[in-house]
């Protein structure tokens, strides 16, 4: 009897906890407020409680309890969307060293894949992002900082990359952060290297038979529910299972494609098994809109445009036009899209400067796409493509407070954001420079005051080391040259692909990570290097927008 | 004279619209090549002739034919027309060429992996090539699917794909498919086989397992199951060249392998469709001729590896004496721009007459890829798909100035000399923008003269009335 008071009083003392935690209160006076689904408020006043926008208007008076901001001269957007990171993935394992094959430093980093599943690592579109997501909030502190509030994650290895979630940029626990989830199954056109399918041509057909397996399971499922007796029972494959909501239009299905062909490629599979199709990177979307319009499918645009990094060697030819013209096109992307009635998102595409995305978000309204189209391509639409606009992409009552708080014009020039509020927890920023003081120095630009008090127990990588690239087919070597200065790394990667230098270079206890930019096929690639350093020998792997890729190391004597 | 005329009709077409649509209503309406030296490759040699073309079909031929006052017309004088080239085996345009992950690949198709902005594609035109036979690599014992297009440059990419040509598969023999299994990628396990022996029991397993796949399914329809088979894309294809519904196009060298080859067929009722390169195969003709297979071959390549040793420059000639079909493909970018010499050589090798040395790469090949119906020689009621030369095909100093699909101009020699001025002046424009200028040398890279320049100054003294 005693015992079924206690447990009722414990449940309430516990939710009276998180109550209390969220239950907090924050009122911005005076600011625009700029809601994407009605008009823009010039002068108003944004009151959040409890993890939700409890009231938006121009008259508001805020409430006794809350805290109140005096928002003159900022202004409130709904939070920003970036619909497509790996952000809180674990070190994502090369495709090829899923299951099979595989060189020794593929082998080391990559845990052998439990599933029951009939079909190759790589070919696994049960893999789950939620599976893999790391818990806490401060890993995300550079994204929020830069006024991001909710992105979509997956990883970026195989040619299923897996179902990806929708999550929040705040919370201690992955349940907190998510959003949504699956909201996608994410598929690259890329290869698995030592087994099939290792061409394109393969990435096809495998892809084909597994939609065509799928078909089948449901099938017989369904006649085995029916009359088991006699029949011999339909095997339980995970890999199929999730192909099934795909198939059924319940799961979109997102494909990385930037050129116009792999669009094109794309659009023709999805037509083919009738899928739920989006398109995400979208370089070159604005030759197929005619078709994207058709098949209503959306563009996750990348905002990671490119351009020309690296100087060419002395012997090579004059670029090709092809490449001189895309570079010059992609920013026009945007507001083709717009005037044709795509619907479209905006995506960082691996961007290693956060900053770049407004810039370029600017640069396609200077190329004709409508301020309001721009910033509702970074929340409304966003959260309409990911299925999620009753909740989040504009400031409404009733929605989840994300709200992002910026001094200045988000699309200028000059502009800083303020305050950050996801899921009504405040982040505060520290206004540079004219505050000092403010903030609690979280700004998570340049050295972090981590890697300054961890520099007694970080490994030792400085030196020049000859490195293999595992590139599938066709091995790259080169010279990863580094520079340690306390668990700062500089130096540059040397391929025949060019020279390019190392930026946010860090180097911890058990090795190094950088990123860096690569001139590939004509754009810019954003890569992210993570290795160990184990005697002479370094090995890891290069994450990029078209998949993770293992690398081994000796450092030359 | 004549030369001016055609450059005149096309300063036109792009001070008035862009060029490629007044081209487009041209296959709409008429198009009419007057006064020329036609070689039909089906009915010898037609002097001062007119062809009159509608909705992209050859409709007349013959002499003051009248055209309507819209149509785009052409002077052939002094000048040869024929019909456009067929390259029965090509790799042109794909992305992918091989999946060398297995020894049967037949789930794959290069229709997945065409790229219709390859470069490639218009240079092949300015050779005179308006339909080429696009096959899988030759890794794999069986590999993977064909599809037979035609170069219409500029189009979206189902626009390039053969309407009714029936579908194809590669296989391949010898040295490639034994060597891949040899020598594994890293990381990739020793493929089997490794010998040309396993390779012909790589092939009749599969036909079995085939044979198998095909008795399941017929069990089903005839109720005997009651559970649908799995469709296995593997073996669909195979079903379909055991019914005769997909065409052969196999890969190889010696003899010994391609006759093999023509017993495993005999063994499980089918036919090979063509044999591919073959440089052994006048060794065998008369075993080729018997089944009715074709034969696809170089003009004189020879001794570039070892299992090409026996070849020989009358290879072509000797199969043609024994009535067999045959071909001269290119399987590359490059010899695709001039197989017209290719022809012309199969006549010095072995005599071959004029028209059946032309006959090889235009009527033979189309007939190989089942397309004679549509395309392949100057005939009416056929599409089309013609070059017009400046000189006969079979001479050194002819050159393709008109090469039309189906009534539509997709190569114009007049047109392309006048872009080259306008495509420098666009690349100039980009060059200067910022992000096309290398970081922090404030200007793009300095030209590098190459021959590709040194050629197109060349082009440029021919426009002004040079002779080269």
């Amino acid at each position: 009897m005693k015992i079924r008071f206690i447990l009722p009083a414990l449940l309430a003392v516990g939710s009276l906890f998180s109550l209390s935690a969220s239950a907090q209160s924050y009122s911005i006076t005076n600011a625009r407020i700029v809601t994407v689904s009605g008009a823009t408020i010039e002068n108003g006043t944004v009151v959040v409680r409890d993890g939700l926008i409890e009231s938006v208007g121009a008259n508001l008076k805020p409430p006794a309890d809350a805290q109140v901001f005096n928002g003159s001269g900022l202004t409130v957007y709904p939070g920003f969307f970036d619909t497509l990171t790996s952000l809180g993935m674990q070190a994502q394992a090369a495709a090829t060293g899923r299951g099979q094959g595989g060189g020794p430093a593929a082998q080391a980093q990559t845990p052998q894949n439990v599933s029951n599943s009939n079909y190759a690592g790589g070919l696994r579109p049960e893999e789950s992002a939620i599976d893999e997501l790391k818990a806490g909030e401060a890993q995300f502190e550079t994204n929020r900082n830069a006024g991001f509030t909710t992105v979509v994650t997956v990883g970026r290895s195989g040619i299923f990359n897996g179902q990806s979630a929708v999550i929040n940029l705040a919370g201690d626990s992955v349940s907190s952060m998510v959003v949504k989830t699956p909201f996608a199954e994410h598929v690259s056109f890329t290869t698995i290297r030592g087994t099939y399918p290792s061409s394109l041509l393969g990435t096809f057909s495998a892809l084909r038979q597994m939609l065509l397996d799928a078909q089948r399971h449901q099938e017989l499922q369904k006649l085995y529910a029916a009359n088991p007796v006699g029949m011999k029972r339909p095997e339980d494959d995970k890999s199929l299972e999730t192909l099934i909501s795909v198939l059924n239009g319940q799961m979109p299905i997102v494909f990385n494609a930037n050129r116009e062909i792999e669009i094109i490629r794309a659009l023709d599979l999805a037509k083919e098994f009738n899928l739920k199709a989006i398109i995400a990177g979208g370089q070159e979307s604005w030759k197929v809109t005619e078709r994207l319009k058709t098949q209503k499918v959306p563009v996750l645009l990348s905002l990671n445009f490119p351009k020309r990094t690296a100087a060419a060697s002395a012997e090579a030819d004059p670029e090709s036009i092809d490449v001189l013209r895309l570079r010059a096109e992609t920013p026009k992307t945007a507001a083709k899209l717009a005037q044709a009635g795509v619907k479209f998102a905006f995506q960082s595409g691996g961007l290693t400067t956060l900053n770049d995305f407004y810039a370029n978000a600017g640069k396609s309204v200077e190329n004709g796409l409508s301020k309001d189209a721009a910033v509702r391509a970074m929340t409304l639409s966003a959260a309409e493509i990911l299925g999620v606009e009753n909740r989040l992409g504009s400031i409404e009552k009733g929605k989840i407070a994300n709200l992002t708080v910026v001094r200045g014009d988000i699309l200028g020039k000059d502009k800083t954001v303020t305050h950050v509020f996801v899921d009504g927890k405040l982040f505060e920023q520290k206004e540079k420079p004219a505050t000092p003081a403010g903030g609690r120095g979280a700004a998570g630009r340049g050295t972090t005051p981590d890697a300054a008090t961890a520099v007694s127990a970080i490994a030792a990588v400085g030196g020049n080391y000859s490195v293999t690239i595992d590139i599938p087919g066709q091995p790259l070597s080169g010279t990863f040259a580094f520079t340690q200065q306390g668990a700062i790394l500089s130096g540059t990667i040397q391929t025949q692909l060019g020279t390019s230098p190392i930026k946010d270079g860090k180097v911890t206890a058990e090795g190094f990570t950088f990123s860096s930019s690569v001139e590939f096929g004509g754009s810019t690639i954003e890569i992210i290097v993570k290795g160990t350093v184990s005697g002479n020998q370094i090995s890891g792997t290069i994450d990029s927008p078209q998949g993770a890729i293992p690398f081994s190391g000796t450092k030359n004597p | 004279m004549k030369k001016i005329t055609t450059l005149f009709l096309t300063i036109l077409f792009i001070a008035t619209v862009s060029g490629s649509s007044v081209y487009a209503q041209a296959q709409k309406n008429e198009v009419l090549i007057r006064n020329a030296t036609i070689l039909t490759a089906s009915r010898g040699t037609l002097q001062n002739t007119d062809i009159l073309i509608q909705n992209g079909k050859i409709t007349k031929i013959g002499t003051n034919l009248k055209a309507s006052a819209n149509a785009i017309v052409f002077d052939g004088t002094g000048k040869f027309v024929t019909p456009g080239i067929i390259d029965a085996h090509s790799h042109t345009m794909l992305d992918a060429i091989n999946e060398i992950s297995s020894s049967v690949t037949s789930m794959t198709n290069v229709r997945d992996v065409l790229n219709p902005t390859d470069i490639s594609i218009y240079r092949a035109l300015a050779g005179g090539v308006t339909t080429a036979n696009l096959l899988h690599g030759s890794a794999n014992p069986i590999g993977g699917q064909n599809t037979v297009v035609r170069y219409k440059f500029g189009r979206p990419v189902e626009e390039f794909v053969f309407p009714g040509a029936p579908p194809g598969i590669k296989f391949a023999l010898g040295e490639n498919p034994k060597r891949i299994g040899s020598n594994p990628q890293p990381g990739q396990t020793p493929r089997y086989p490794i010998t040309r022996m396993g390779t012909m029991e790589v092939i009749r397993d599969a036909f079995i397992r085939a044979r198998d796949y095909k008795q399941s399914w017929d069990d089903f329809r005839a109720k005997k199951t009651r559970v649908q088979p799995r469709r296995n894309l593997e073996l669909e294809p195979l079903v379909e060249i055991l019914e005769g519904k997909r065409l052969v196009h196999a890969h190889g060298y010696r003899s010994d392998e391609h006759l093999n080859l023509l017993l495993i067929a005999d063994e499980f009722g089918f036919k090979i469709q063509t044999l591919q390169h073959a440089l052994e195969a006048y060794k065998i003709a008369p075993e080729i001729a018997k089944r009715g297979t074709a034969a696809s071959v170089f003009a004189d390549s020879w001794s570039y590896k070892l299992e090409a040793y026996d070849s020989i420059p009358y290879n072509a000639a000797i199969l043609w004496k024994n009535g067999v079909n045959v071909s001269i493909n290119s399987d590359s970018d490059e010899r695709a721009r001039r197989l017209n010499l290719d022809a012309a050589k199969i006549m010095k090798y072995g005599g071959v007459p004029e028209e059946e040395a032309l006959k090889m790469i235009t009527l033979n090949p189309a007939k190989q890829l089942g397309i004679d119906k549509q395309t392949g020689s100057v005939d009416i009621g056929k599409d089309a798909d013609l070059v017009i030369w400046t000189a006969h095909p079979f001479s050194v100093y002819s050159r393709p100035e008109i090469t039309m699909i189906e009534g539509t101009v997709y190569f114009d020699r007049g047109r392309d000399v006048l872009q080259r001025a306008e495509i420098a002046k666009e690349r100039e424009a980009l060059e200067k923008l910022d992000v096309n200028k290398a970081p922090g040398s404030g200007a793009t890279q300095p030209r590098v003269p190459s021959e590709r320049r040194i050629e197109e100054r060349d082009e440029a003294d021919l426009v002004n009335g040079g002779n080269h």
